[in-house]
This record gives C-alpha cells, structure tokens and sequence, in this order.
C-alpha cells in the first residue's frame, strides 16, 4: 500500500501584499514609461489648456503675448459677446447642431441597423448580389460633383435632408453591425420564430434587444459625426440660418486665418472661446463614454 | 467561346471610346498660341434693337429698369463681417434696388468656401448670373459656362469710358486667353497705389539719430541696415533691449500666412532687385525689359543680389530668423510691446496697429511712420505694374435665359454697378448725407455715430458707434474695386495718403510685362515644370536668407538644382508663347 501524503495541499490564497518581486529593469521601465506618459498627456492637453486660458483672458493681454496656462485679465465677455452677438447666432447654430445630431443619429441607426441584420443573414440570397454595391462605396465614391448634382436635383439643397441623408448609413458602421448580428445565437432566433414570430419580429423584439451594446456604440460614432461634420453644411447648406455649429467655428477660423488684413480684426479670444462652446459636450461626455469607442472597435470585429 | 468575343467586343468598344476621348482632349487643348491684340480703343456701341428700352443707361446716367428685374448673383461672405439681412431690407442692396429697380438674388457662400463652392455651382449648372471677386478665372473659361465678355464691352459705357481714358489696352491683354477673348470684366485702376511696407518706431530712430525722413528718399537696403544697428545700439544703451535680442521680427513671412515661401518680406526685398520671390513667386517667371523676353528669375544674379540684402539683416542680428516660421501673432506683440521698432504693415493695418500699441504703451508714448521702401537694383516702387483688381464674370445661364436683348440689360446694370462713381461710391460709403459728407475740396468724411472698419474708421472705445460695414454693407470686398487714384485714396487717413504720396514721389513705376496666353496644355505644362522647381527654390531661399547655407559657396550647387528641374523648359514655353 502507498503511503498517503497527509501533508495538507498548498493553498494560493490571493494577498495583495505577496506581490511577484519586481525586477529592477522593469521598476525602471515603469518609472520611464509614467514619465513619457505624463509628457505625452501634457503635450497632448496643453493646446487645449492654453485655447480656455485664451478665451477667458483679455484681448489686450492676448495681443501683448501674455497669455499662458492661467488667464490674464480673466473675464467672461467674450464668451457674452460670442454667444449674443447677431441675435445669438450662435445659440441658433448650436440648436440646429443638436437637431441634426439627434435626428440624424436615431435615422442613422434605424437604417443601419435594418440594412445590416439581413446582410448578417448568410442564408439569404440576395446578399450575394447585394453585399458586393454596399462595400464598394467603401471604396469608390461618385465624386464631388456628382453628388452635388445629386443633391441639387434632389432638391435637397439648403435643406436639413441635404445635411443629414448624405451621412445617413455608413457602410463601416454597417458591417459592424452586420458582425454583431452573426454572433447572435440562431437557435434563440428560431425559438421566436417557433413562438409565432415573423421576421420583422424576431429582428425587433430578438435581436434589437441582444444587441444593445453595439447599438450604444453605433449611437456614440454617429453622434459624434454629425456632431463634429462640417463638410456636408459646407456644401450643401447655403442658408446660414441652417448651418451647424462647427461649420460656423470653421468660417470663424478659416476668417481669422484669412489674407484680407481685415481679417486679423476678428481676435483671437473669440475664435477660442468658440472653439471651447463648439467641444464642450463633446469634452464633458467623451471620459463618461470612451470605454465604448474602444469596445465598439472589437464589438462585431470578431466573427465566432 | 461566348465570353471570348464579349469580351473580343467589349475591347474594341472601349479602345474606340478612348481614342474618341483623346481626340476630343486634342481638340481642346489644340488652341492657337499665338500673341493676340486688344483694340487700344473701345468703341461703344449700341445694340441693332436700342430705341425703347425698357431700361435707361449710359455714362453719367442711373441704370433703371421700367419693370423690377432680378439677377441672380455669387456673394462671398466674409465671416468677420457678415452679411445680415439689413443689408437687404435697408443697406447696400435696397439701395441698389431703389436707384436701379433691380433686385439681386444674392447666393452667398462663406469667403473661404467661396471659390469652391461657386466652382461646384458652375460645373452642376447651378450658376448665378453675376459672379464677382473672381482672381483666376482659367478654371471656368474652358467649360463654356462663362461668357467670353470681351464680346459685349462695347455695350458697356463706363467700362469704356475707363478703359479709353486710362489706357487699359495692355493690361487687359494680360487676362485675353489664346482665342483673343477675355472673360471677365475686371477691376481696372488708373494707376496702382503701394500697399505694403514697413512701419518703424519713428520716435526711437529719432531718438537714435537717424533722420529717416531725408534718408529714405535715395536709400538702399544696406543704408536702411545702418540704419537699424544705429537704433539697435539706442535701444541696447537705453536697455530697451539686450545685445542678443532682435528688434525686427516680421510678419506675414511664418509657415501659415508665409506659405512657406518668407511671405511679404522676402518678395518685397526681391522687387526691388527685379525678382521674384515670397508671396510674389508665382511661377518665377519674370519680364526683362532689357532682353525683352521673360527670365526665370530665381537664377539670375540680381536674386543672388537679392539674398545677400536678405541675408545681411539676419547676420547683423537685426531681423529675427524666426520670422520665417512664427505665428504673426508673435511679431505684432514685440512690435506693440515696443520689443522692436520696425515691422510689415499694408494700408488697412494702420489703424489697428495704433489702436493697439495706445492699449499697449499709453497714447503719445509712442510714433508710427512708414517708411518709403528702400532700392534695390532698380529705383522701381515695388506696386505691381498690372492695374487689374479682382473682377466679374457673367455666365452663360444668363445669356441663355435672358437672350441677347435680355443680357444686354444685364451688362449694362453690371456696368453701371461696377464701374460708375456713383455705385462706386454708394457701395463703398454709403448714402450721401446719411453715412457720410463730402466737403468743398471733395473730402469725405463719416458722419458722427459712423464708424467702418474697412474704410479704416474705428469705433470708439465704448463700441457705441454703428458700423456701416456690419450693418449695412457698405465697404465690403465684393463691389470695391479699382477707379481713380482719387477714388481708391479718398479714404486713406493722412499718415496712410503720406507714405503713398511719397512712394510715387520717390519711385518709379515698374514696367508693365507683355501680356502672354498660354493655352490649356501650355499652362498645365507651365505648372508640372513649376511646382517641383518653386518648392526647390523656396527653400533654398529660406536657407540661404536664414543663414543655414552659405549663399557664395551653395550659389553654383543651388543653380544646378534648379536647371536638374527643367529651368530651361519653362524658359522655352515661355519664348514661344512671347515671340
């Protein structure tokens, strides 16, 4: 017979203080890395530090070159003047900015998500002939003028459509999504159907509700661009009762920056302060939600 | 066997559309290059159908329609002035409506979008009828969206009128493309006026001995280097600055408004050596009037000339090298902060330096002078000899939809708004006895509670008086355009009408180049040999003015660079097209 080992079994219990040593290179390594991580953070924060300090100083103390981290002659008239001047144009830009988001994103989502749960569908037919136009826009595109001239004759020009409907499905996103929907179990899919289910009904009262992750995300990218595109109102909107608030900011800046002498007038704490309202939501929301931009980039990237 | 002669099919299809293409790209581009004249001398006339217009016009006469008439027209927006709809119910264009009864229909687009976007307007056919403030219209005449205008100027009776009177032949035949035809109407001037200069601190030149004013009139760029290590020297001794310390630190010259090429700075120094450089480049091109042909002029000896001036102020310790690369910003605050006592200014700045430097140094502390340029090789001023502004074109759209009766009241209203005092004059200052008085010497003056940053009428400290610009329009960049010396001057405020008298007092007039019209082809093998050659050039340039290459032992090495990228290409198509 074996002797048996009564010895009792090693037991890990997780301490915190029974650290693994940590080898002196890598105690450098760490301290160096905190160092260069500090430096590249200031570095990366500093232009945007400088451009708040700029907007609450005086103009005199911008004109003399006094302005650093902390303001001189701190005061908040500009940020009065910026948003009351010409009947508080830029509030109105700013409204307009927040309809297109909220309209633009939920229209974004609803045709995203509904063009993307069928091409997840290997089964289906179609998707073999279909799938092949949609990634080609990712590629190839009509040009500009073209689609200008689509625009035109459309009679989009100069309307909320004209900004919203060019941006409205973005084939990146699509395929996101249309990864996302693959991974969800078929077998949950055909209990709803075997419960009476149509189609339509699996996708909204099955799928839609798994997919809650990745539709949070498509929400934050799609927010954003419409947030931050500037481009579409550049071309598109002519009427400047409609345009966003970050094309606004862009004439501003671009104005500033011109060649007419008279352009340098416009000075330089208003085109910060500007520039500090236009980022602010998206600066006070972006450390609440950043965990789901990188997240949305793996979501769906993966196909199980 | 199917698929083979498809495809078989398919190729030949595809190789007959691709010679169609390049022979109808060869047909294009296949235009004359030969030198065409412009009359010396407009006849106006008058259209076949002229008796009972529907409209009056004529030189001294209103445009007016008998019935409302609207035109579509381009607009750019400038941001720091932008258009409210007071402009339309009660300012610039009410007033144009009420004294013309015509009604623009403006479509404007923000100034920095403004070429692009009426680019993209023109090409969708979506153009606007009038399109003002256009600088190279090479893009457009191609296309055939714009209306060769040169056909309809007789009808045209002030632009005639200028023309005739001030001889603008020569000048317009710098805009006539290969076909003999010009396309747009431009700003024409009766002669042109120095802009950009230098500003100095005149109280610390004084102070520093230097009798600038009676310097000036003869002076060279190695006298003005004297000069400035005089005042140097003062403001060291004072302790208004160190000896390690620059006191001129420019603007206009850095990576942004420099464009990378030393901006203002370098391409007024190489005027005076008869050069191009800085702002003035272009493609390097330059017209000798010796050899009566054009020269690159990067590689002759006046440009090494040229570097050397450039150079010396840098080696001397005088000029900043960090001019070349700082924010304008930068500069303007030494300069206010009284940190340097010289720096660029053009004719609108005037105002807002002093407005500033009182905010800075308190008023009376201080005393702004501008300096009248110093010669180089040439005794030339450094205005350009070309008296052409910015200008109209009308499109084909017009014609199309309005006929030839039709367009021709259009051209006559364009004339009348473009090129008559009196739209001149109300588009610039306003309403006579409302905005602004003119006095017994033909003075004219805002009138009280008036201000106008683009006539150079600042508001007071309090902000309270009303600016024509903002509020009405007036003054904008769309309809100023050239007219007499006493047009363009009558706003200038003394110092400014100063520094201008004495420019033309004391320099000659540059000598106008041959008007040249390279075709299609022509300019786009101008600018394949040009922009590989320019980059080169400039930053040589740079180097050599920095310092960081010696201009003497690099010159031979620098010149080989430039012939390596096919000077001599340049220089031929340019000798053929200037036979």
């Amino acid at each position: 017979m074996s002797s048996i080992d009564n010895s009792s079994p090693e037991i890990h219990v997780h301490n915190p203080k029974n650290k693994i040593k940590e080898s002196t290179g890598y105690k450098v390594f760490t301290v160096f890395n905190t160092i260069i991580m500090i430096l590249v953070s200031f570095a990366t924060l500093y232009p945007f530090l400088y451009l708040v300090s700029q907007s609450f100083s005086s103009e005199q103390a911008i004109i003399a070159g006094h302005t650093s981290l902390i303001p001189e002659g701190f005061n908040i008239n500009t940020y009065i003047y910026v948003i009351t001047r010409y009947d508080c144009e830029f509030l109105k830009y700013y409204l307009n900015t927040i309809i297109y988001t909220v309209v633009g994103t939920v229209l974004s989502l609803l045709f995203s998500s509904v063009l993307a749960y069928p091409l997840s569908k290997p089964k289906l037919r179609i998707n073999k002939f279909l799938s092949p136009f949609i990634i080609f826009t990712m590629y190839f595109g009509g040009g500009l003028i073209a689609n200008y001239v689509l625009i035109l004759k459309l009679g989009l020009k100069n309307s909320m459509w004209g900004f919203i409907l060019p941006m409205l499905i973005s084939t990146y996103y699509v395929i996101l999504m249309r990864s996302f929907f693959m991974s969800i179990p078929k077998d949950l899919e055909e209990a709803g159907e075997i419960d009476g289910l149509n189609k339509f009904g699996v996708f909204w009262n099955i799928a839609i509700p798994l997919s809650k992750p990745i539709i949070a995300t498509m929400t934050l990218f799609y927010a954003v661009m419409y947030w931050n595109n500037w481009f579409n109102a550049k071309l598109y909107l002519q009427d400047k009762a409609k345009w966003p608030v970050a094309y606004f900011l862009q004439t501003i800046i671009r104005g500033a920056g011109a060649s007419d002498p008279d352009a340098t007038q416009m000075s330089a704490n208003i085109k910060s302060c500007a520039m500090v309202l236009t980022v602010l939501p998206i600066i006070c929301v972006y450390p609440v939600i950043q965990k789901y931009y990188v997240q949305g980039m793996m979501l769906g990237g993966v196909k199980e | 066997m199917k698929t083979t002669k498809l495809a078989k099919v398919t190729c030949v299809g595809l190789a007959i559309s691709m010679l169609s293409t390049l022979a109808a790209c060869n047909g294009a581009g296949g235009e004359s290059s030969e030198v065409t004249t412009i009359p010396s001398q407009i006849e106006t006339t008058t259209a076949q159908t002229e008796e009972d217009l529907p409209y009056d016009y004529g030189y001294g006469v209103t445009f007016h329609a008998d019935e409302p008439v609207t035109y579509t027209m381009f607009f750019s927006d400038a941001s720091w002035y932008p258009m409210v709809d007071t402009w339309k119910t009660e300012g610039v264009f009410k007033q144009i409506q009420d004294r013309t009864n015509v009604t623009l229909d403006i479509k404007s687009y923000d100034s920095g979008d403004y070429m692009e976007n009426i680019t993209l307007d023109i090409n969708a056919g979506n153009a606007a009828y009038i399109i003002p403030k256009i600088y190279d219209d090479s893009a457009f005449v191609d296309g055939g969206a714009i209306v060769p205008i040169s056909d309809y100027v007789q009808y045209m009776p002030y632009f005639t009128e200028f023309y005739n009177t001030y001889n603008l032949s020569g000048d317009i035949q710098t805009i006539t493309r290969s076909n003999g035809k010009y396309y747009k109407l431009p700003g024409m001037k009766e002669a042109n006026l120095i802009n950009y200069s230098f500003v100095i601190r005149k109280d610390i030149w004084d102070a520093a001995g230097v009798d600038v004013v009676e310097l000036e009139k003869t002076w060279n760029w190695a006298d003005m280097l004297e000069a400035l290590k005089k005042v140097k020297a003062y403001m060291v001794a004072q302790g208004m600055c160190a000896e390690g310390d620059y006191i001129w630190s420019d603007l206009w010259c850095g990576n942004e408004s420099g464009q990378g090429s030393g901006g203002n700075l370098l391409g007024i120094i190489a005027a005076t050596y008869d050069c191009n450089a800085g702002w003035n480049m272009g493609n390097g091109m330059r017209y000798n009037v010796d050899q009566d042909k054009f020269i690159f002029s990067p590689t002759t000896d006046n440009y090494k000339a040229f570097l050397l001036t450039a150079n010396s102020f840098i080696e001397s310790g005088i000029l900043d090298p960090e001019t070349f690369t700082q924010d304008d910003a930068t500069a303007t605050s030494q300069y206010y902060n009284g940190k340097t006592a010289i720096m660029s200014i053009n004719q609108g700045q005037y105002a807002n330096y002093e407005e500033n430097m009182t905010a800075q140094l308190g008023a009376g502390n201080y005393e702004n002078y501008v300096l009248t340029i110093p010669v180089g090789s040439t005794n030339n001023s450094t205005v350009s000899p070309e008296r052409l502004e910015n200008g109209v074109m009308i499109s084909q759209k017009a014609l199309d939809e309005l006929g030839e009766d039709g367009f021709l009241e259009l051209i006559r209203f364009v004339d009348w708004l473009f090129y008559s005092h009196e739209a001149y004059d109300l588009t610039k200052w306003g309403v006579e006895g409302e905005h602004y008085t003119v006095d017994a010497d033909g003075n004219k003056k805002l009138v009280d509670g008036f201000c106008c940053g683009g006539l150079g009428y600042g508001n007071d400290e309090a902000g309270s008086m009303t600016d024509i610009r903002l509020q009405w329009g007036y003054a904008g960049g769309n309809f100023w355009y050239g007219g007499t010396v006493a047009e363009m001057s009558d706003n200038l405020i003394p110092p400014v009408a100063d520094y201008v008298a004495r420019d033309t007092a004391y320099r000659d007039v540059p000598p106008l180049a041959p008007g040249i019209a390279p075709t299609e082809d022509q300019n786009e093998e101008i600018n394949l040999i040009a922009t590989p050659l320019i980059s080169n050039v400039n930053t040589w340039t740079l180097k050599f003015v920095t310092g960081q290459e010696d201009i003497n032992a690099k010159w031979d090495e620098y010149v080989k660079s430039c012939e390596d990228l096919n000077v001599q290409g340049l220089v031929d198509i340019y000798a053929q097209l200037y036979k």
